[in-house]
């Protein structure tokens, strides 16, 4: 691979220290515990989001590891069904809300500007306030569990058996006021990154330069916005039938198949919310190890476009056992398949475009490879389940569990380590140890490998799923001992990956500002960005800006008079990003954290009084009015 | 590596935006997408209710159950005809603004909300006293009571949000460049009133065609 030599923006320029100086000042981010509770710049919260994210995912693998431990042998006593039942739906839980979507949307934030080449993002408060909104739903469903009373029917809480009757506790109240308010965290995030990527592109990028990954982050956000919102009303549904005694599902006078509908309606999308930007993050990585443009730029946009429209269409595979109409089954059956199509047009792009390459095969590139290996297991058994009569079979047995596993793990949880290994440089400022990654990589492929190709085999012998133990003799006592022990070797992979993160943060080689040659805008700037991303704001003029011309973007035209003694970013069209204004921007502000605040309580009082959303809603008034309130005569957002 | 001053660019390609305004109306702004974006949430909500209405109905051979009658239709169309009217007063103002005066914006949007309150208190009352059926009666009780509990908390918060508008505009707050914060006021007035027009014909409406 060749290397330009290394640049770096952090060089004292004479001419312009006064003004650099004036950035700092005007975008920093002040310092004390009290102030961390103020920070709205996107590279704070979106590091927050990461950060946070992966503190639940390892949350999640421990919980993973007691379900294993309690199923390595039969009639185990570790736990009781109570118990089992608690964690493997906080397993789900905390994998499905508290982990994939926002980290996913927390390397967003991150990136997203630093890729379009902007200061920020267009409502820096409003990406505080979903932070701390997922941060109290998250500690909240930790809190019930630590007091043995979280929710214990599933990630999907399916009524009747969630409803007030048959599971009384607090567990599933948890669990609907939780989710209620928590999506507004996705919902946020999800119109503001849209509103940045089409209102903040540096000059010169035109959608058709925009690069994959930001592609991918917008499709993701529109999925949110249609997709969250039936779930906000469907767990708020659930909460007033168990709270109020409302009737929505129940077997008396509503219907439990319609929680079945609006919760897939969004959980199915909810997969792809997960898979898309972990599509962007391939791309970036393979563009970047094979130093070439991707091969089919439009049929990559198209297809990441298409699967987004699909993925609506699919909900009803997940209802196949529910006893739904023929016909209707045969078009969901018809419409699953139909989305093998822009997959497999990724797939031929991605190959074409490393065919002939030396691709570099460091840590990132593995786990792309990794990638491909296990999603195609997953799409087959897919191509499977989604076949009325197989799945009618395999239906909650251990044969799902293997299959989303292989979806989840593969399709979103391998690009996110890649692409955790390549933006690493850019968020610390160090790299990650390559001979520690590549070994890690090893560990966690066939751990994972081990620990999930078995439960195949288990679903076909008839093992169920969400059973926290099993009789003697049935012949699954082998291959249950045995997942159970890789599951060790698979946690140890993430552990170690974490210890790699940990130990580089110190020890790590200087990354500079650019170590991998990339090619997009997040690396024209120092590692880790300075709090103002760019000192200079340089028009692009191609796909490839870093590597357009001979000497990269550093010859590229600048843009002044962006002011620097107030926060401000530059305003531009949509499709061709012309200049159109500018923009102040607030600073650190508390009101996100107490409009979090009284948010939740409106929706978690639920469960002490009915009554206490009304007084959370003044206190939500109360907040917003604080929020918006100008000071020193300048604009809200 | 050698940068020009900020006012002598350095090469001709250089651009300088400090001339470019520092505010933005309409599809320019971001404030515009954000209000566009939350509209389209509460839509899909909204949508989200009246399938789940529906769907519920299919399940049913008498719709209401039998023992319910669908709710009046004389104090609802009165509301709806009191709510579509109050969008009047936001429009105007806007167009005022618009145009450069910035004067109704203190007064105007008092009448909105008068209409709103009205609107709210015809609901109050038709449902204190005029419903044979409560939220815990069975589903259709329960899908009508949240629709017009939903709906309600947004009149509410569109009329404190009003509020704020119309106070800070006594403050002098509200020069032209800022005008932006009170198109996108007014366009969630109209989508909060617009969005009833469906919940209407659900509830009134869709409870009556069904067992004629
Ligand atoms: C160390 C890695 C992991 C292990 C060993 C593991 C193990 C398991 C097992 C054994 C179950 C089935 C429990 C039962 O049915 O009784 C399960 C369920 C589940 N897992 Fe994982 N898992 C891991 C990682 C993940 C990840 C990364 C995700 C998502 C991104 C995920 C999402 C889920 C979901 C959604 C369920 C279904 C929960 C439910 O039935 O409600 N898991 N996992
Ligand atoms: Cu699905």
């Amino acid at each position: 691979m060749s290397m330009h030599p290394p640049h770096s923006s952090a060089i004292p320029d004479p001419a312009y220290d006064a003004e650099t100086r004036q950035l700092e000042q005007t975008w920093a981010s002040p310092p004390g515990f009290f102030a961390w509770f103020t920070h709205v710049n996107q590279t704070n919260i979106g590091m927050r989001f990461i950060v946070t994210g992966f503190v639940f995912f390892l949350l999640g693998v421990i919980l993973a590891l007691l379900m294993r431990w309690q199923l390595a042998v039969p009639e185990n006593t570790v736990m009781g069904p109570e118990l089992y039942n608690q964690i493997f739906s906080m397993h789900g839980i905390t994998m499905m809300f508290l982990f994939a979507i926002p980290v996913m949307e927390g390397v967003a934030v991150y990136i997203i500007p630093l890729m379009l080449g902007t200061r920020d993002m267009t409502f820096p408060r409003l990406n505080a306030f979903g932070y701390w909104i997922y941060l109290i739903a998250g500690i909240m469903m930790y809190i019930a569990l630590f007091l043995n009373i979280a929710p214990d029917a599933g990630w999907f809480s399916y009524p009747p058996l969630a409803g007030a009757a048959f599971s009384p506790g607090l567990g599933l109240d948890f669990y609907t006021t939780v989710i209620t308010f928590m999506e507004i965290s996705a919902l946020v995030a999800a119109i503001e990154l849209i509103a940045t990527i089409f209102k903040c592109k540096v000059p010169g990028m035109s959608l058709n330069r925009m690069p994959i990954f930001v592609w991918s982050i917008l499709v993701m956000s529109f999925m949110i916005v249609f997709a969250l919102p039936p779930l906000v009303i469907a767990s708020l549904m659930l909460a007033l039938d168990r709270m109020a005694g409302m009737q929505f599902f129940t077997a008396a006078s509503g219907d439990p198949v319609l929680w079945q509908h609006l919760f897939w309606f969004f959980g199915h999308p909810e997969v792809y919310i997960i898979f898309i930007p972990a599509l962007g993050m391939i791309s970036s990585i393979i563009i970047t190890f094979t130093q070439r443009p991707i091969f089919g730029y439009i049929p990559i946009v198209l297809s990441i476009v298409s699967i987004g429209f699909i993925g609506f269409g699919l909900w009803v595979h997940h209802m196949f056992t529910a006893g739904l109409p023929q016909l209707g089954a045969n078009f969901f059956t018809a419409s699953s398949a139909m989305i093998a199509i822009p997959s497999g047009v990724q797939i031929f792009c991605w190959i074409a475009t490393l065919w002939g390459s030396k691709p570099r095969m460091d840590t990132p590139m593995l786990y792309v490879m990794g990638f491909f290996l296990i999603f195609i297991i997953g799409g087959l058994s897919g191509v499977m389940v989604a076949s009325v009569p197989f799945d009618m079979q395999a239906h909650d047995t251990y044969f799902v569990v293997a299959h989303f596993h292989y979806v989840l793990v593969g399709g979103a949880l391998f690009p996110l380590i890649g692409g955790v290994h390549y933006w690493y440089p850019k968020f610390t400022g160090r790299m990650m140890s390559e001979r520690l990654g590549k070994w890690t990589f090893w560990v966690t492929f066939i751990g994972f490998n081990l620990t999930f190709f078995p439960m195949h085999q288990l679903g076909l012998q008839g093992m169920p799923r969400r059973v926290y133990t099993y009789i003697d003799g049935l012949g699954w006592n082998q291959l249950n001992l045995f997942v159970s022990l890789s599951a060790v070797i698979l946690a140890l992979g993430f552990v170690m990956t974490l210890l790699n993160a940990l130990i580089s943060l110190k020890r790590g080689k200087s990354a500079g500002d650019n170590p991998w040659n990339a090619d997009t805008l997040e690396w024209a700037t120092s590692s880790p960005p300075p709090s103002y991303n760019f000192r200079h704001i340089r028009i692009v003029d191609s796909r490839y800006p870093l590597w357009s011309g001979t000497g990269g973007l550093e010859q590229n035209a600048v843009v002044h008079g962006i002011r620097s003694d107030r926060r401000e970013i530059l305003l531009t069209s949509i499709l061709e990003s012309h200049p159109e204004a500018r923009q102040p921007l607030p600073g650190p502000s508390p009101w996100p954290f107490w409009l979090a605040v009284a948010v939740a309580l409106t929706f978690a009082g639920m469960m002490l009084h009915l009554a206490i959303p009304l007084i959370g809603f003044l206190l939500c008034f109360a907040a917003i009015t604080g929020w918006i309130w100008p000071r020193s005569g300048r604009a809200a957002a | 590596m050698s940068v020009a001053h900020k006012t002598t660019p350095r090469t001709p390609h250089d651009i300088d935006v400090s001339q470019l305004p520092d505010y933005s109306f309409e599809s320019r702004s971001p404030l515009w997408w954000g209000i566009v974006g939350l509209m389209t949430v509460e839509g899909t909500v909204v949508a989200t209710l009246i399938a789940s209405f529906f769907y519920l109905q299919g399940n049913h051979a008498v719709w209401p159950p039998s023992g319910t009658t669908p709710p009046d239709l004389m104090l609802p169309i009165l509301s709806t005809f009191v709510l579509m009217l109050s969008m009047v007063p936001v429009y105007l103002t806007d167009r005022a603004f618009k145009r450069g005066n910035a004067k109704p914006l203190a007064t105007l949007p008092i009448l909105s909300i008068a209409l709103a309150l009205v609107f709210l208190g015809i609901k109050a009352y038709e449902y204190a006293l005029h419903v044979d059926f409560r939220w815990d009666s069975h589903a259709y009780g329960s899908m009508v009571w949240l629709m017009i509990g939903f709906h309600s908390t947004h009149v509410i918060a569109v009329i404190l949000k009003t509020l704020v508008v119309i106070i800070l505009a006594r403050q002098g707050y509200f020069t032209p460049d800022k005008r932006i914060a009170v198109t996108v006021n007014g366009l969630y007035w109209y989508f909060v009133a617009a969005a009833w027009i469906p919940l209407f014909m659900t509830i009134y409406l869709g409870s009556r065609i069904w067992n004629e």
